[in-house]
């Protein structure tokens, strides 16, 4: 690892007045998993790292049904697959941050982290994207709101500005919620996802999303708009999971091939609609 | 016996858990420099020039070295590596050059500064092409490279070891045989993945004495090697193992060692250290060779396998210098436990532009008997006569005859093995099937054997010191390397001694203070040291019952050792402590006699004779065979294809137990590293690229892996074993591949031909198999 600069900014204002000065080479320090990683194996090298953890107001976790529910940048995964609010209200929330990495991990890392690292097999980002969440940022011209749609913009890209920090995510709460997080990898424990999914079920609406199968994680639009008002018979299931086959385009690599990947979305989606329509 | 056969706690538990125990990586000497390496980019090139200026010049550089510094070829069965490539690569990540700086990240830098002109020849990356006529040589010069005189090298060809085992007449039995049968299989490269990486200190003094501290499991091996290649008389040669966090054969030989000690000439007195990264770690320490095997059987009506014709063709990677004796040994197990009259195979150890391969866990034994195994469950479908029934008829039993036709000793407990595993698995009752209608359960039951691969005359040395309290110092140059050894070793000198083991320390690993070992390998230590230090407890008491003799007026042979005391057999009170004698004995009149105890034992093996070179055939080529096996049960999911061992139940012929907890945790360890070589472990190799090394993509079992393990042993005991003792820990891992993909035919129909058992790979099978959407 390279020599850099550490800093520990106490306020917002400060930490993006560090990141402005730096113009791109300085790098967020939140829970490290990912950072510190590929720091030591020389993929990144930035110049000063600024450690936003001891930025108050960060950490808090709130939930109403008016609001839904809203999650600190600092929150660990630990911390967020266990907490009450989560478990009760967001399962499948809970559900994919309790498969990330290992125990010690998601003592460390975060789900905004998680998300701002931007990867396409994300496994905090399906249920984000199934539950249409938005991306809480502060930016030097004021706090702004950005769906989660929009956030990614590739291969570990995000849309955040030079200067600019996520400082939680929101997600918008229903009642009649429903959803199934599912992950296809090699080994059951501390694997990365060959293919993730989430489906949701709210009323007699379907959303989908699909982890590894694209540059970024994606929603099936196709395969939502033909499910929307069936019935989840077993052939109306088999036909939204052949959709959502098609509107995947994994690529071949070592973890896997796009054929398995394939037949993977259509397993996981499948299995998630077999259960949701109990 | 109060303290052999007893689960003594591990002498080395506290300061392994307490992290007191220090390894080679913990070491921080003043003046320490640090080591980085250049590695070559291509699999296979001319090395046309290296530029080290601008490399020299970064400051805080001390010292560069190419290939060149060191051109010996040196080598452990086969002269056929240097530490650093001379003029070309072998494989992609072969040293070419090495930096010491004041910083590992200043010698990081300077590696960067290194210029490299190479030209790329052709690669060989598949075993199969690399035995082709027209394969391109990797090594043209073969012919004039040195080697141990039992392997037989094909010069002009990139086959290093050609065993060949001709017992009987195949092609007559062949013709005489109801069935004839062929199949054939294969198992991929895969890599030991010890906790602790390959690290290495080295560090010369004004009178050119050398001393390497290195994570090791064989300081004796490592000083040959080094002395020979580096010209250095071996007492000025002290090799260090402080503490091995996990060997499996990845640290048996020598690797990162050869790089730093040129280095350490130069830098005028200061160590230099060189710690592998995990990718290093894949690419650079040895690997599990891949390995193709066929099989063509002939056999009788009623299940008796009459006649073997196979094939073995490894892939030795790059350089071969140990894996020759990984295809020899292959070639003399060639039909496994089974006692087969006709015998025609030919193993042959080829260089391919892969990774190195080197000594892992079972030495060559868990990659024939995946097809082994699998074929005598194809012989068993074929005449529809269960699996064990068939494996029972054709085992080894005592007073049958091995692949070398050599006498299977009476000790063979082979059959007692598989009525134990049976039973454990419920092996004929079938598995109760999961609730969902995609999963299914199977067992599968394999049986595997395993004799320690080593030179006739691999020998073991132990000195044991009484101190002035009775309290005794035990030396060895046995590793723990986390087998457990120092325990099992310290039980069998409290044993004969009676000193609680409490009252004995182990010293191991350095060569200036420690006595010869041959090496830390072929699950040998328990039975060669052990012998050793049996003898060495027996020089001591001697030499105790001659003093005990003296003060107590009591001939030597009325005499024996009871709790620290030396006691008349015939009347118990009468008796002194051996700390009274510790130093000699003191006369009444003041005068003393003899002086401080120390006891002296070596051990060699008795009458261990060469393979007939033509043949193959030897009437006692090895030391001892352990036999066992296993039975377990899966879960299969057809639609993802992962698998899930649920559970596992082994058996194995350890002779004596010298620690139950031990052999235990042995065959434990053994079962997961099975499992990670049968369903996860795999390195993928394209076009001599190493594409997984890292534990991101390259998967070995969690904790959540680990199936419920019924753990079991028979103790038939070793006739010149310690108390009866054999070696098993390699042997507990052998049969783990293909007991699971019996159970994968058993529960889909679909035989298994290629290692490991990926969700992917079963998808395809199943597919293929039109299985995968019945539901």
């Amino acid at each position: 690892m390279k020599g850099f600069k550490y800093y520990k900014p106490q306020s917002l204002k400060e930490a993006s007045e560090l990141l402005k000065e730096y113009n791109g080479e300085a790098h967020i320090l939140n829970g490290g998993t990912d950072l510190i990683i590929r720091m030591k194996e020389n993929f990144l090298h930035p110049k000063a790292v600024v450690d936003i953890k001891h930025i108050p107001g960060l950490h808090a976790i709130t939930f109403d049904k008016e609001d839904g529910l809203r999650i600190g940048a600092c929150l660990s995964l630990g911390t967020i697959a266990h907490h009450r609010d989560v478990v009760e209200n967001f399962p499948i929330i809970a559900d994919s941050a309790e498969v990330v990495g290992s125990g010690q991990i998601r003592n460390r890392a975060t789900l905004v982290g998680n998300i701002c690292n931007a990867s396409p097999l994300a496994d905090t980002a399906t249920p984000l994207l199934a539950l249409d969440a938005e991306v809480i940022i502060y930016s030097p011209n004021g706090t702004k709101l950005i769906s989660i749609h929009h956030f990614f913009k590739g291969v570990r890209k995000n849309c955040l500005n030079v200067g600019e920090i996520v400082t939680g995510i929101k997600i918008p709460y229903s009642k009649n919620l429903k959803g199934a997080f599912k992950k296809g990898s090699r080994r059951q424990d501390v694997d990365l996802s060959t293919v993730c999914t989430s489906v949701v079920k709210i009323n007699d609406e379907i959303r989908i999303a699909l982890g590894a199968v694209a540059p970024t994680p994606i929603r099936g639009k196709m395969a939502e708009a033909f499910a929307k008002g069936k019935n989840l018979t077993h052939e109306t299931i088999t036909e939204i999971a052949k959709i959502a086959v098609a509107e995947a385009s994994p690529i071949d690599d070592v973890r896997s091939s796009k054929e398995y990947r394939l037949h993977m979305v259509e397993v996981l989606v499948t299995r998630s609609l077999e259960e949701l329509k109990v | 016996m109060k303290y052999v056969g007893k689960s003594v706690t591990r002498v080395d538990g506290i300061k392994k858990v307490t992290g007191d125990l220090k390894y080679v990586d913990d070491l921080k000497m003043p003046g320490m420099l640090y080591a980085a390496v250049k590695r070559s980019p291509y699999p296979h090139a001319k090395i046309i020039n290296i530029n080290i200026e601008e490399a020299i010049k970064l400051p805080g550089v001390k010292v560069v070295t190419t290939g060149k510094d060191f051109p010996k070829r040196v080598g452990l069965y086969l002269a056929d590596k240097t530490f650093m490539a001379v003029d070309k690569v072998r494989y992609r990540g072969e040293a070419v050059a090495a930096v010491a700086a004041e910083t590992k990240e200043i010698a990081e830098e300077a590696i960067s500064l290194i210029k490299v002109d190479y030209e790329e020849l052709p690669i060989v990356s598949n075993v199969l092409d690399a035995i082709k006529e027209d394969a391109p040589l990797i090594h043209p010069n073969l012919g004039e490279y040195k080697h141990a005189p039992i392997f037989h090298t094909l010069p002009g060809t990139n086959i290093s070891e050609h065993f060949k085992l001709r017992k009987g007449d195949v092609e007559l039995a062949f013709e005489q045989a109801d069935f004839i049968l062929e199949s054939e299989f294969y198992v991929p490269h895969i890599q030991h993945c010890p906790i602790e990486n390959h690290s290495a200190i080295a560090q010369f003094d004004r009178e050119g004495r050398l001393t390497v501290w290195a994570s090791c499991q064989s300081p004796y091996a490592v000083r040959a090697a080094l002395a020979d290649a580096f010209k250095i008389p071996s007492h000025k040669l002290r090799v260090i193992s402080p503490s091995v966090g996990g060997g499996f054969g990845a640290k048996a030989g020598t690797t990162l060692e050869g790089i730093i000690i040129p280095l350490a000439m130069k830098t005028k007195g200061r160590p230099v250290k060189l710690t592998y990264s995990r990718e290093d770690e894949f690419n650079n320490s040895y690997v599990r060779q891949a390995m193709y095997a066929t099989f063509k059987t002939g056999v009788m009506k009623d299940g008796k396998i009459v006649a073997l014709k196979s094939n073995f063709i490894w892939d030795g990677g790059a350089y071969t210098e140990y894996g020759v004796n990984i295809a020899k040994s292959a070639g003399f197990a060639a039909a496994g436990p089974y006692d087969v009259e006709n015998i025609h195979c030919d193993s042959y150890a080829v260089y391919t532009n892969n990774p190195v391969g080197g000594p892992y866990r079972g030495f060559g034994m868990s990659e024939i008997h995946f097809g082994i195994e699998q074929n005598m469950d194809i012989i068993s479908e074929k005449l529809k006569i269960d699996p064990i029934e068939i494996r029972k008829l054709n085992a080894h039993k005592p007073g049958g005859r091995t692949a070398t036709n050599a006498l299977v000793d009476d000790a063979c407990g082979l059959i007692d093995c598989i009525n134990k595993v049976i039973n454990d698995i419920e092996y004929h009752k079938p598995s109760q099937q999961p609730k969902e209608d995609y999963k299914v359960r199977a067992k599968g039951f394999a049986c595997g054997m395993k004799a320690p691969s080593m030179p006739n005359n691999a020998a073991s040395s132990a000195i044991i010191r009484i101190n002035e309290d009775g309290s005794a110092y035990l030396s060895v140059s046995a590793q723990d390397i986390g087998q457990g050894s120092d325990t099992a070793l310290t039980q069998i000198a409290a044993e004969i001694l009676t000193i609680p083991p409490e009252n004995i320390s182990i010293n191991t690993g350095d060569t200036a203070h420690n006595p010869y070992e041959w090496q830390t390998v072929a699950s040998r230590i328990t039975y060669s040291a052990g012998n050793a230090i049996i003898k060495a407890c027996e020089d001591i008491k001697e030499q105790l019952f001659h003093l005990a003799s003296i003060k107590l007026g009591i001939f030597p042979r009325d005499l024996q050792l009871e709790e620290g005391f030396v006691r008349s057999s015939i009347y118990p009170n009468k008796r002194i402590p051996i700390k009274d004698l510790a130093l000699g004995l003191s006369m009444e009149d003041g005068s003393a006699v003899h002086g401080p105890l120390i006891g002296r034992g070596t051990f060699i093996p008795e009458n261990i004779r060469n393979f007939d070179m033509d043949t193959g055939l030897a009437d006692n080529p090895v030391v001892f065979w352990t036999y066992g096996c296993y039975g377990v049960e899966i879960e299969i999911d057809t639609q993802t294809g992962n698998i899930k061992v649920l559970k596992v139940a082994s058996c194995f012929d350890v002779g004596k137990a010298i620690n139950p907890d031990l052999v235990k945790a042995q065959c434990e360890g053994a079962i997961v590293q099975g499992i990670g070589s049968a369903i996860f472990e795999e390195i993928i190799m394209q076009n001599g690229r190493f594409m997984n090394p890292s534990f991101m993509d390259y998967k070995i079992p969690t904790a959540n892996d680990i199936p419920e393990m019924l753990v079991s042993y028979v103790e038939n005991r070793q006739k010149d074993g310690p108390f009866g003792a054999r070696g098993m820990a390699e042997p507990a891992m052998i049969p783990a591949a293909p007991a699971i993909a019996s159970a994968f035919y058993n529960a889909t129909g679909i035989r298994v031909k290629e290692l490991p058992l990926t969700p992917e790979r079963v998808v395809k099978a199943l597919k293929n198999h039109k299985i995968l959407n019945k539901k």
